[in-house]
């Protein structure tokens, strides 16, 4: 569990003893290595110079191709309701990585320490569904959230959310909760805690770095997300940043550097929390076969 | 503060042998009493049923006059440390000591107060402040007894809580922990595979063994009259030698074949012994400070060879095989006849300046005073129980 | 002792075990609920809608008839096509990543920045960053531009605009979004790559095409595994935003995929039988998929 999350170190010695006549071709191969680096780099953040290139000018600038302005940031919240979108977005990942959490921790606690008869046969149940896409049952799915009238606010989607978040929150936290040592638990049921107490006062405050690492996949998944805020959400005004960006675009009416600034800006957050919490990520995503 | 009774507890788990089979063990209020016996004999799982953390297969357990068996560990008050401590990583040495007084609802003063007081007397007052993670093992191992001992339990019970210190820090500890239950006076089941820790800290100690109880007894009694051979190979060290040896006596002496050496031990015991019928097997059992060597003139000697020698310093264990006089020891191997004590052979224990080189030639003594006598069949002392 | 005597009322009866098992239920109760009511139940109500007239609102029961018509339309037959041809797309989306992490991992000057500009793009929305390919692909866009520079000033594509290439286009754009997390994968797994394994190589005079082939892809099998499934099963069942904002499924249906396809079928047309039955069938492909998956955690634990 733990091995992998330090980065690999900065380490020069690999290639220190080079005796003098390889030198100089090792250190062309080097600025080879660099020079690569830096043409995939421009790749990489070639999506971030359209955006910004192209969101600093106005439909006209963009159609002719030449100058800059602020016309479309200024006109964009006139075309995109980006502060209502930007919270409907917030509401939704928060509200389902809430349940997330709220159910995977308990659950994984149960799975990992408290065994019951049939834990082991459930807990692949649930992980199996991990394997589920949402397209392959979205019409009963639509259909029953409607009839529960749960697509009037955001309540259906952050139920779909949090459901289709619970499999992968369930099973790492299952897995992270194999690796603390029953003697923990052990010892704080011995000093007086029930199962709860040593859920809410031992297990949640050491599973810190597992729950950081949902709550970062999630929220980057959530935030992302286009088909459950699209179908989930019926009211227009309160859809999801992701969701506006897509129906605007898909509409083919909007001028381009608005859509370019408001993709901008839904990008942000996700981008911050990425690099804030790149770590977490990666241990996420290496979840079950690290070691 | 409270006694403990094992009555008949058994535990097994699933299918298979019972880990602890029929346990009637009592351990006085005040008392420190010490589960030992090797790898898997069933002293951790009697330890967690005790906790509450193992469910009890039959039999009964009390704590108090209260039967336990099915309270839950938090309603037993007793606690317990832990072979690798468990401390909790998230929390400062101060709130892991003060963590079962903060779930009790203890005031805030008062937590400080017992933590205070528990760490002056672990010496742990300048590490309040710490993460477990920031600590030695020794310091850990201390805050793991403060955990238990600021709680003023029931009981104490302990998972070879100095396993994982270094031989040193272990000797330190032990006599911290004993100084530390008497200053408290309370209950306590401490198990070790260590018989050194058996011997030195136990009122009382107790011997396991697949699950069964052997015998408990104070460690002196443990030492000098072990019930049977699996304990009096299991306490002392080096271990006790066990020889296996067929009786032709008399009413008032034992011959005991030695190899191809045959000595008279002269029965002195015969009040104080079941007697077996000659041409039975018994096992005489000599420690290793009793063998002692002599002049070959002496009585009961017989002659040995030194195999290999191990100074540890304050002594001296000398692995002796036996030797016929009359053969040449090198021809010795073919010649000898099929016997059961062909592979008998001794270590000693020995001052460190007795000058002992291997191949040397050696007469030694076994005295009979200090032997012990077992059926070779049952492995049960031939010593009668004195009450 | 008074703590033990005094409250010990019915629950006492209860042993340990069960009282620690009835815990263990209780708390994973909510999960199983959440799982089972979104995701178990409407799998067999999809099994059970897909052999009926459905609109959403009525269902008649029509039985297998519903199948056969499904295999002879000739838009699911497409839209399988589609999908298999996307996976042509795979081994880029592996082999790319593996060289990138490759690279990253011989650490020269500012290799941590590099990093983290790599993987960026992960963070984005794929709906953001179909909206940005659309750009790279259009008319005018700089696809074109760095045609013309290379001096083919007569050569115009519009990738998007033609049946016959508005897939590639598309699974060129996947094969991007892909890069980020699978060379994540792939970097985490070479630094779980021993050093002292390639100097011990280096020093029996391998060469470093050797050691990569020999030591390197031996030890990164288990995250290339993963990788790969994980791209499978993003390439069945996480295109929609893509070709939501890029194609819309065309020109004609030279883009509809099998999820685009159901969601078509189920809120274009109405004809949500057919589209729980679609789903039916992307259910059992990445369940296939799925197997494999657990299979490697299994392989874990
Ligand atoms: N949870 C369990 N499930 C099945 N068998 C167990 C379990 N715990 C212990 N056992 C078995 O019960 C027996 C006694 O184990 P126990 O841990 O009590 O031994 P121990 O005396 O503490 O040994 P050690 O000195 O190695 O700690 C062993 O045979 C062990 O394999
Ligand atoms: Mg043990």
């Amino acid at each position: 569990m733990t091995t992998l999350i330090t980065p690999p170190q900065e380490s020069d010695d690999r290639e220190a003893p080079t005796p003098p006549s390889r030198n100089t071709r090792a250190k062309v191969g080097r600025w080879a290595l660099f020079f690569a680096m830096v043409v995939i780099a421009v790749v990489m953040l070639y999506p971030f110079w359209v955006m910004i290139i192209t969101s600093l000018k106005s439909e006209a600038q963009f159609l002719s191709g030449g100058g800059f302005s602020w016309l479309s940031w200024k006109h964009l919240s006139a075309t995109i309701p980006v502060g209502q979108e930007v919270l409907s977005s917030t509401i939704v990942c928060s509200a389902s990585i809430l349940i997330i959490l709220v159910v995977g921790l308990p659950a994984g606690f149960a799975f990992a320490k408290l065994r019951f008869r049939t834990s082991t046969a459930v807990f692949l149940v649930i992980v199996s569904a991990m394997m589920v896409p949402l397209q392959a049952i979205l019409m009963p799915e639509f259909v029953n959230v409607t009839k529960l009238g749960l697509t009037g606010g955001y309540f259906g989607a952050i139920l779909v959310y949090a459901a289709l978040g619970t499999p992968f929150s369930v099973f790492l936290f299952t897995t992270y909760f194999r690796g603390v040592p029953d003697e923990l638990i052990e010892a704080g049921i011995v000093d007086g805690l029930g199962y709860f107490g040593a859920l809410w006062r031992l297990v949640v405050p050491i599973a810190i770095p597992a729950i950081a690492t949902v709550t970062v996949l999630q929220f980057i998944q959530i935030w992302d997300d286009l088909l459950v805020g699209l179908l989930f959400i019926q009211n227009t005004s309160e859809r999801p940043i992701t969701v506006g960006l897509a129906v605007l675009a898909a509409g083919r009416t909007t001028s381009i550097p608005e859509l370019m600034a408001g993709s901008f800006i839904s990008a942000l957050p996700a981008m911050i929390v990425y690099l804030g919490f790149q770590r977490y990520l990666v241990k996420g995503l290496t979840m079950g076969i690290d070691r | 503060m409270a006694e403990i009774d094992f009555d008949g507890v058994t535990k097994i788990f699933g299918v298979g042998p019972p880990a602890v089979d029929h346990l009637s063990l009592h351990v006085d209020d005040g008392e420190f009493m010490v589960l030992v016996g090797p790898s898997g004999c069933g002293k951790t799982t009697a330890l967690r049923m005790l906790a509450g953390l193992e469910e009890i297969t039959s039999g009964t357990l009390k704590i108090g006059n209260a039967v336990v068996n099915n309270v839950l560990p938090k309603d037993r008050d007793v606690a317990m440390v832990f072979q690798n401590y468990a401390l909790y990583p998230h929390m400062s040495v101060a709130e892991n000591i003060g963590f079962a007084l903060k779930i009790r609802g203890d005031s805030k003063s008062e937590i400080k107060r017992k933590v205070a007081e528990a760490a002056s007397i672990l010496h742990l007052s300048e590490y309040l402040e710490r993460r477990p993670k920031a600590l030695s093992g020794g310091q850990r191992q201390r805050v793991a007894m403060g955990r238990a001992i600021v709680r003023s339990p029931q009981a104490f019970l302990m998972d070879e809580p100095l396993s994982n210190l270094d031989a040193k820090l272990r000797v330190e500890m032990r006599l911290e922990i004993a100084r530390i239950q008497r200053l408290l006076g309370v209950a306590t089941v401490y198990v070790t595979h260590d018989q050194v820790e058996a011997m030195t800290m136990g009122d009382r100690v107790a011997v396991l063994r697949d699950g069964q109880l052997q015998q408990v007894d104070t460690p002196q009694d443990l030492y000098d009259h072990p019930v049977n051979e699996f304990v009096a190979g299991f306490m002392g060290s080096p271990p006790m030698n066990l020889v296996r040896c067929r009786v032709r006596a008399g009413n008032d002496r034992i011959e005991v074949d030695f190899g191809d050496q045959t000595i008279e031990l002269p029965w002195h015991y015969t009040s104080s012994h079941e007697l077996p019928a000659s041409g039975l097997d018994v096992v005489v059992g000599i420690r290793p400070e009793d063998v002692i060597i002599t002049d070959a003139s002496s009585p009961n000697t017989i002659q040995t060879r030194v195999e290999r020698r191990e100074a540890l310093g304050a002594e001296i264990l000398v692995h002796l095989s036996h030797v016929d006089p009359n053969t040449d020891p090198s021809a010795y191997a073919e010649n000898a006849r099929a016997d059961i004590s062909r592979k008998a052979s001794l270590v000693a224990k020995m001052g460190p300046r007795v000058k002992i080189t291997v191949g040397d030639v050696l007469s030694v003594q076994l005295s009979p005073e200090h032997a012990h006598f077992f059926d070779a069949a049952t492995g049960v002392t031939l010593r009668k129980r004195s009450r | 002792m008074s703590a033990i005597t005094s409250n010990a009322p019915r629950v006492r009866r209860m042993t340990l075990r069960r009282r620690r098992q009835l815990s263990g239920f209780l708390f994973a109760l909510p999960a199983i609920a959440l799982v089972i009511g979104f995701i178990g139940v409407p799998i067999g109500q999809a099994v059970y809608y897909s052999f009926t007239q459905w609109n959403g609102l009525t269902s008649t029961w029509i039985g297998p008839s519903t199948w056969t018509q499904a295999f002879h339309n000739s838009n699911l037959w497409t839209a399988l096509e589609n999908n298999a041809l996307l996976l042509l797309a795979v081994p880029f989306a592996l082999g790319l990543p593996l060289g990138i992490a490759v690279l990253l991992h011989q650490r020269v000057a500012g290799w941590r920045i590099f990093r983290s500009i790599y993987f960026l793009p992960t963070a984005i929305s794929w709906v953001v960053l179909g909206l940005v390919a659309e750009r790279f692909f259009a008319y005018q866009g700089t696809l074109n531009s760095i045609i013309h520079a290379l001096g083919f000033s007569h050569v115009n594509t519009n990738m998007l605009g033609y049946e016959s290439t508005a897939l590639s286009a598309l699974g060129i754009t996947f094969v991007f979004t892909m890069i980020g997390t699978n060379t994540m994968l792939f970097l985490t797994g070479l630094a779980t790559l021993d050093p002292s394994l390639e100097e011990a190589a280096r020093i029996d005079g391998a060469g470093r095409w050797r050691i990569f082939r020999s030591i390197t892809l031996p030890h990164l099998s288990r995250f290339i595994q993963l990788a790969f499934v994980m791209t499978v099963i993003a390439l069945f069942s996480a295109l929609f935003s893509l070709i939501f904002v890029m194609t819309g499924g065309g020109p004609g249906y030279a883009t509809t995929t099998m999820e685009f396809l159901i969601y078509q079928t189920g809120f274009n047309q109405g004809d949500f039988g057919t589209a729980a039955l679609y789903g039916l069938i992307l259910f059992v492909l990445t369940g296939i998929v799925g197997v494999v998956q657990l299979r490697l955690i299994g392989s874990n634990e």
